[in-house]
């Protein structure tokens, strides 16, 4: 069904075939009789010229065949047919029999012509025009016998156009301004102003990331995080520098390519390494590298030509004139990137850039093939052999007893193996014992509790342990016996993986160590009196406060994770028996191990033992200068951000056309090729990804400037003149006012693919600042305000909900561009889901200060937990290009807005704002605050409802300070302590309240 | 739950009475032109039991005694078919047969074959429907699981929840139609992850997303008004801002307003709802005894279970549990020991449970994960210890209620547990199953995206009529 028909008075004043007739075959007819050869039945197709009139007689319904089947009174012979679930309205019926009457005329798919710039038709009503988008809008709705708006207030029209330049509402005094300028080009000055804004390559971005599937994470199974934050930076940086539409997409397709491709150019290549990426164990390599060459040419048939390609992955296309060899000549286009199927563990998958600066980029490709020459240099055989003749001489190192007070190696028991008789006990359940360092560990699930004895650590003495922390929480680790141990101050080390640090308390002070552990990884501790070793070696520490009684017996409640191999000792230790529990006993234990039994835990654990200190001199010292160096790489490779993009493999793979798109089932072997329907790569243009790009923006090419200049109405109205903005082909809707679209996209051509200028000429037309106010009877006419008789109504996109209530109250962090950030959220949204042991990102760590305010663009995106605000209010998953998102209206959204700290904060902080700002009248605050979310001021009705508001709640809180107190408190910044809590409480529940208005989240 | 898209409901109401057909106003919306439900349905709501990580078959309802003379013994070639196996184990240089240690007893009138591990199932034989020849297309837990609940490997898709809901909507007016409770693994590893996508809109609207139900205060995100604001003030509050809003709609004419003023009243509905949903302490001490005392804990599978129930009570359309701990590559003896002891009761004692309150009638329940588990041992084997890796070629659920045909085992498996030797149930026809107990035609629940009808099963699927 299309609004053409849906619109128009019925009948049909006169029907157009790509209007009236194509669509109605297309989604009925089509699939048995269309493009797919193999599924064709009768040999009949329907989607070609000489196909469908070899059923029709031009004038004569009752003659055409097409006209019989589809209304004959037997059901049996009808067409379509029952079993394909598809019916014909009367309404489609007639309008088929009309176009025959009329004549049958055929014509081609109207997107696969190239637009003839049309001119601007004219109308009666001249002064209402103020550029050409006026003519096409008003011609239309004469024809309908409709007529504009007025135009939008003053104060609307701004806070439109800001919202739609920049994503956030106009200040007030960028109001003020705009109201006391009333010279004839205010209104133009006020949209310069927004165009050389720094926010309005954030908002232009924020579509296109939607469109290019952007995401901090990789979105399989474990789904650990991603750098393509630089990618993101330099889509905002090109709009905000106006780049050339053309140039920002050939450097998108194929910057790599280009010629000389400067840093940022191949950089930019990173749009078609934005799809997911799997590493699940045991998942076939083959079959992702494929999905991830499916996903490109997907992604760029829709964003750049507005085609369904996807459907031909496993058969031609039901309704497209796509073959399923044409898609996957396309797939050859992407098929030749030096990707391995499975990869991402850490981070950014190969292939990918260090942004580095100058002379790092040596540095670090000379230490890769120096580690690389000496590793192959260091020959596993060698290794083993020598490591084998080692073990077979291996003594058992001195056990470290003396002066032992206790001994838990919970192998299996809870016992103590010092013959002190303190046996650790667990009431109300049975210990669990894993795999551990040495032997078993004792594992802390939820509850666990374990007493360990009733023993002091006596002032001299000494604690050795082994444990793994499995859990993103600070913990008590152990407790008790006049010492506490902790870890605190939760963060992320380098990869976004997480550690922390340890806290020490005694009798005789506090201490914290200045590095962190980390967590899912066996750590060794040995402590004594203000000195602490970690894994062997000594641990820088920080005195931080005064001692305090640890008193009653030694425990661990409230750990998660595992302990192995628990000691106290009554005196200090010497370095050789630190080291001896460290390391030279974990080693010992391996040894004592049959080989075939051996994790590869344990194994990795001897091999490193080994060549660290007991190989041959020389192995030693080879294995000592590849750590260095490695550690040295590492260390850059941190400090240097990197990038995914696109590259050429030397030799390119082979493209094979799979049957029903399954990497198992290679058919014909096919090269790089454009579909056959559309216009060919220009002579002598290479059939590469270069190629390609120039291609998709070739000034005649009849999609990709189409496609633009709609998703950018889309942006402003809403809806795209063509309503199916992701599919231009057959299925699609036919445009609105097709007109219109192509003179746009002719336009954009003509202007040298000038974004901002576009921008400039839609916001600057009267269609575009027409009030949104509508009757009924319009309303009734025209529910999607397809034909433009009122400007755009509706409610903002989910970062910009969230964006909006930050600038109200102040709170909002305006730096632009960075590493994503992690605002509020609920605890345990993602550990509840997440795999966790040592990948990246499993456990979401709360950023500091300005990172919480951060526009919602910035936020951290987890594909398989996105932020939980933001699916809320129909952002995508991020999982697929989408081209258009669904604008719902749900329970969730309204407790997400009375509910969430971000708004009870940014009620707060407005609400600190006015009293601060508008005085002691509350009169004035009303004004001040519902000006500042909204852009007008209330009227008397209004302020009426807020003042009565502002005197009920102000009662409450008088009464009750403590309420008041903890209302204010909510959020991580501090409420002015200036301010009268019991006021300040009031005011917050009424800025709550104006945040919550439709208004407030709406375009008006 | 209601939810509006850009053309709200009264809107299309509106232009029905104008005559146009309905038929063409839904697919203006993009939803289908075939209303749902199609036919008289048995099932008015679904709660489905995901075991996340892949049961394994062989040691808990694919009795293989044969198997214990074979222990060690290589897979015959002849079995294996040179089927692609995961890359955990492709690499093995051996791929020895590891007969289950469990023993298998017949239940129940119908004589039901059930392991030891599943005492309290057992009980229930007479009740379930055993089907032991489902396959599936995937090999790993992300493509598996996404294809159970969305009909296709890669992401992209409604899932099966979503469609439900999109299909027949919701029976309560103060609860979301899809719910989805959590609960984490039995044994000391936590695999799988899990996805929200497993019960996302895909390309429905996104009010047709499932809402994940927590353990603690705040069960449905953001529900508690925050600390210093009382339920009086919050009345209060909404009925300032619903003044003004109507005031708003009046200068605008916009009916989306409507829409919000409704929203906002929902959600202050499910600020007393969902607690009173998630108060337990009004359950008798029988109910802890049916369920097991870890109900009593939030956020275990026992206490999800006892949710379930309550949440289908209400009317809720449909319920979708996911417990974790279910990949045992290795030590899986005592792992699914763990396991079972941490679900059979519960899992039993819900199907039970609903019978004796006379909503088994009309609830499916459906017990079972995204694959099973190889015949051949992952790593070392031993007389009392292995490991399974994924096997998609047969596994094994178990459903109840809802119109389904309890006391009967359906699809037999050849003497490895390797091949389905009789009655193959591809995930599609399961999916088509669960719908028709919905009373929906699996190939009519349709929704237009990027020019495509799309479908749950896409052009598969077959009803399996033994089990209606």
């Amino acid at each position: 069904m299309i609004p053409g028909l849906l619109l128009a008075a019925l009948p049909l004043a006169a029907v157009t075939f790509n209007r009236d007739v194509r669509p109605v075959l297309s989604d009925n007819c089509f699939s048995c009789h269309g493009p797919d050869e193999k599924a064709r039945m009768a040999g009949l197709r329907l989607d070609t010229r000489d196909g469908l009139l070899s059923r029709v007689k031009p004038g004569d319904p009752a003659a055409s065949p097409l006209y019989q089947r589809i209304s004959h009174a037997n059901q049996a012979m009808r067409m379509p047919p029952v079993a394909s679930a598809r019916t014909l309205t009367p309404q489609q019926t007639g309008a088929i029999r009309q176009w025959i009457t009329e004549g049958a005329k055929w014509e081609t798919h109207w997107s696969y012509l190239a637009p003839v710039r049309p001119d601007p038709p004219k109308v009666k009503n001249r002064r209402w025009v103020r550029n050409p988008i006026d003519q096409f809008v008003l011609a239309r709705l004469e024809q309908e016998g409709l007529a504009p708006s007025p135009e939008a207030s003053r104060e609307t029209l701004l806070r439109r156009v800001t919202l739609d330049l920049t994503g956030l509402p106009p200040a007030q005094a960028e109001m003020d301004a705009f109201l006391a300028d009333r010279s004839a080009d205010a209104y133009s000055k006020a949209v310069n102003r927004l165009l050389e804004s720094p926010h309005y390559g954030e908002k232009m971005a924020l579509h296109w990331l939607d469109l290019a599937r952007y995401a901090d994470s990789h979105g399989y199974h474990i789904d650990p995080h991603r750098d393509m934050w630089p990618w993101r930076d330099w889509v905002i940086q090109s709009f905000n520098r106006n780049q050339r539409f053309d140039e920002f997409v050939v450097e998108q397709v194929a910057g790599d390519l280009l010629p000389g491709a400067t840093q940022q150019q191949k950089l930019a290549s990173g749009f078609n390494r934005n799809h997911m990426i799997n590493f699940e164990g045991g998942a076939i390599p083959e079959e992702y590298q494929t999905e991830y060459v499916i996903d490109r040419v997907e992604t760029t048939s829709n964003v750049f030509l507005g085609m369904t390609m996807g459907c031909a992955r496993c058969h031609d296309h039901k309704y497209d004139p796509i073959s399923q060899r044409d898609f996957y000549r396309f797939f050859a286009f992407f098929n030749g990137i030096p990707e391995k199927g499975l990869d991402g563990t850490a981070g950014n998958a190969a292939p990918f850039l260090f942004l580095t600066s100058s002379g790092q980029e040596q540095e670090m490709d000379a230490l890769r093939g120096d580690i690389k020459q000496r590793k192959e240099a260091f020959k596993e055989k060698e290794i083993a052999g020598a490591q084998a003749e080692w073990e077979k001489g291996w003594k058992e190192p001195a056990l470290v007893t003396a002066g032992i007070l206790a001994h838990w190696e919970f192998d299996g028991s809870l016992a103590d193996s010092s013959g002190g008789y303190r046996h650790a006990r667990m009431p109300g359940r049975e210990p669990e014992f894993v795999a551990g360092v040495l032997g078993k560990s004792l594992s802390f699930g939820e509850g666990s509790f374990v007493t360990l004895g009733r023993i002091a650590v006596p002032r001299n003495g000494t604690v050795s342990m082994w444990f793994k922390h499995t859990t993103d929480k600070e913990l008590p680790v152990l407790q008790g016996g006049g010492l506490s141990i902790r870890s605190v101050d939760v963060e992320y080390v380098p990869d976004r993986k997480l550690g922390a640090q340890l806290e020490i308390a005694t009798a005789e002070g506090t201490w914290r160590t200045k590095d962190r552990f980390l967590f899912n990884q066996w750590v060794h501790l040995v402590w004594h009196t203000g000195s602490l070793h970690i894994d062997g070696k000594p641990a820088p520490l920080v005195r931080t406060g005064g001692g305090r009684a640890v008193d009653g017996p030694v425990e661990v409640r409230g750990f998660r994770g595992q302990m192995d191999d628990v000691r106290l000792y009554g005196r200090a230790l010497a370095a050789e028996e630190i080291d001896a529990l460290a390391a030279l006993h974990p080693a010992g234990n391996v040894i004592g191990i049959e080989s075939a039994k051996r994790s590869k835990e344990d194994k990795d654990r001897l091999r490193a033992y080994f060549l660290a200190r007991a190989a041959p001199a020389a192995m030693r010292g080879q294995h000592a200068e590849i750590e260095r160096l490695d550690a040295r790489l590492f260390h850059l490779e941190h400090l240097i951000p990197s990038t995914m993009v696109m590259q050429e493999m030397e030799k390119p793979r082979d493209t094979f056309i799979l049957g029903r798109g399954d990497y198992r089932n290679k058919g014909e072997k096919v090269t790089p090729a454009v579909p056959a329907a559309l216009p060919p790569l220009p002579g002598g243009a290479p059939a590469n990804r270069l190629g390609l790009a120039r291609w998709l923006v070739s000034p005649d090419h009849p999609l990709t400037a189409r496609v633009t200049v709609n998703r950018f109405w889309q942006n402003f109205f809403g809806v795209g003149l063509v309503k199916t903005s992701e599919d231009f082909g057959s299925q699609g809707e036919a445009p609105s006012n097709q007109a219109l679209l192509d003179w746009l996209a002719s336009e954009l051509v003509a202007s040298g693919w000038d974004v901002k200028a576009m921008q400039r000429l839609i916001v600057m037309s009267a269609a575009y600042r027409q009030s949104s106010r509508v009757s009924p009877a319009l309303l009734e006419r025209d529910p999607e305000n397809r034909l433009l008789a009122r400007g755009p109504r509706f409610r903002l996109q989910a970062e910009l909900v969230r964006d909006a209530a930050l600038a109200a109250s102040g709170l909002l962090s305006q730096d632009v561009g960075g590493r994503s950030v992690l605002p509020y959220q609920p605890p345990g949204l993602w550990e509840e889901m997440a795999f966790g042991g040592t990948f990246s990102m499993q456990a979401y760590k709360l950023s500091e200060g300005r990172d919480l305010y951060r526009r919602s663009m910035y936020t951290f995106w987890k594909r398989t937990v996105p932020p939980a605000q933001m699916a809320a209010f129909d952002a995508p998953d991020r999982e697929k290009c989408t081209s258009r998102r669904p604008v719902t209206n749900t329970p969730l959204q309204a407790l997400i807005q009375m509910n969430d700290p971000t708004y009870v904060e940014a009620a707060r902080e407005l609400a600190a704002r006015t009293i601060r700002t508008a005085g002691p009248d509350p009169a004035r605050r009303l004004q001040w605050s519902f000006r500042q979310v909204v852009g007008r001021a209330p009227d008397a009705a209004e302020l009426e409802v807020l003042r009565e508001s502002v005197d009920r709640q102000m009662a409450i809180y008088r009464a009750d300070p403590a309420s008041a107190a903890k209302l204010i408190a909510v959020g991580s910044s501090k409420p002015d302590a200036a301010m009268a809590p019991a006021e300040l409480a009031a005011w917050t529940t009424v800025a709550s309240m104006i945040l919550q208005l439709d208004e407030a989240i709406t375009k008006e | 739950m209601e939810s509006s898209l850009h053309l709200t409901r009264r809107q299309l109401f509106a232009r029905t009475t104008l005559g146009l057909g309905t038929a063409a106003l839904g697919e203006l919306l993009g939803a289908s032109s075939q209303g749902a439900p199609h036919f008289a349905p048995r099932a008015k709501r679904v709660i489905f039991l995901h075991q996340s990580g892949g049961p394994s078959q062989l040691d808990l309802f694919d009795p293989k005694p044969g198997l214990r003379k074979l222990f060690g013994s290589e897979l015959p070639d002849s079995i294996r078919r040179g089927q692609r196996i995961t890359g955990m184990t492709s690499g093995q240089k051996s791929l020895p047969v590891a007969p289950s240690v469990f023993e298998f007893k017949q239940h129940g009138k119908s004589g039901q074959w059930l392991s030891e591990l599943l005492p309290y199932t057992a009980r229930q034989a007479d009740r379930i429907a055993i089907v032991r020849s489902i396959h599936t297309d995937a090999i790993n837990h992300d493509p598996a699981i996404t294809f159970i609940h969305s009909g296709s490997q890669q992401p992209g898709r409604p899932s099966l929840g979503s469609w439900v809901s999109y299909g027949l909507g919701s029976e309560n007016q103060n609860l979301p139609a899809f719910v989805v409770l959590l609960s984490l693994s039995n044994t000391p590893n936590n695999d799988q992850p899990l996805f929200s996508r497993l019960w996302g809109a895909g390309f429905l609207p996104s009010s047709y997303q499932g809402v994940r139900f927590r353990a603690g205060a705040d069960a449905v995100l953001y529900l508690h008004n925050p600390d210093g604001l009382s339920r009086e003030t919050r009345r209060a509050m909404l009925d300032s801002v619903e003044k003004l809003n109507r005031m708003r709609s009046q200068a605008s004419g916009d009916p989306e307003i409507e829409t919000r003023i409704a929203q906002f009243e929902m959600a202050y509905r499910m600020q007393a709802s969902v607690p009173e949903l998630t108060d337990l302490s009004k359950e008798p001490a029988s109910t802890f005894e049916m369920y097991g005392e870890d109900a009593r804990r939030p956020g275990t599978y026992a206490a999800n279970c006892l949710l379930a129930r309550r949440l289908a009570e209400r009317g809720v359309r449909f319920i979708q549990l996911y417990h974790r701990g279910w990949d045992q590559h290795g030590e899986l003896p005592s792992h699914i020991r763990m396991q079972c002891k941490g679900t059979d009761q519960a899992s039993a004692a819900l199907v039970a449970d609903l019978d004796r309150r006379g909503l088994l009638a009309d609830t499916l329940v459906v017990w079972g994960g995204e694959f099973g588990r190889t015949v051949y041992c992952q790593g070392k084997l031993t007389e009392t210890n292995y490991g399974r890796d994924h096997h998609p070629r047969n596994f094994a659920w178990w459903l109840a209620g809802g119109g389904i045909q309890g006391g009967q085992t359906i699809g037999e498996t050849d003497d490895f547990s390797y091949n389905v030797t009789t009655d193959p149930v591809h995930v599609h026809d399961m999916q088509a199953t669960i719908l028709h107990c919905l009373g929906i035609d699996h190939t009519k629940l349709t929704y237009k995206f990027q020019g495509r009808w799309f479908r749950l099963t896409d052009v598969h699927g077959n009803l399996v009529k033994r089990l209606v």
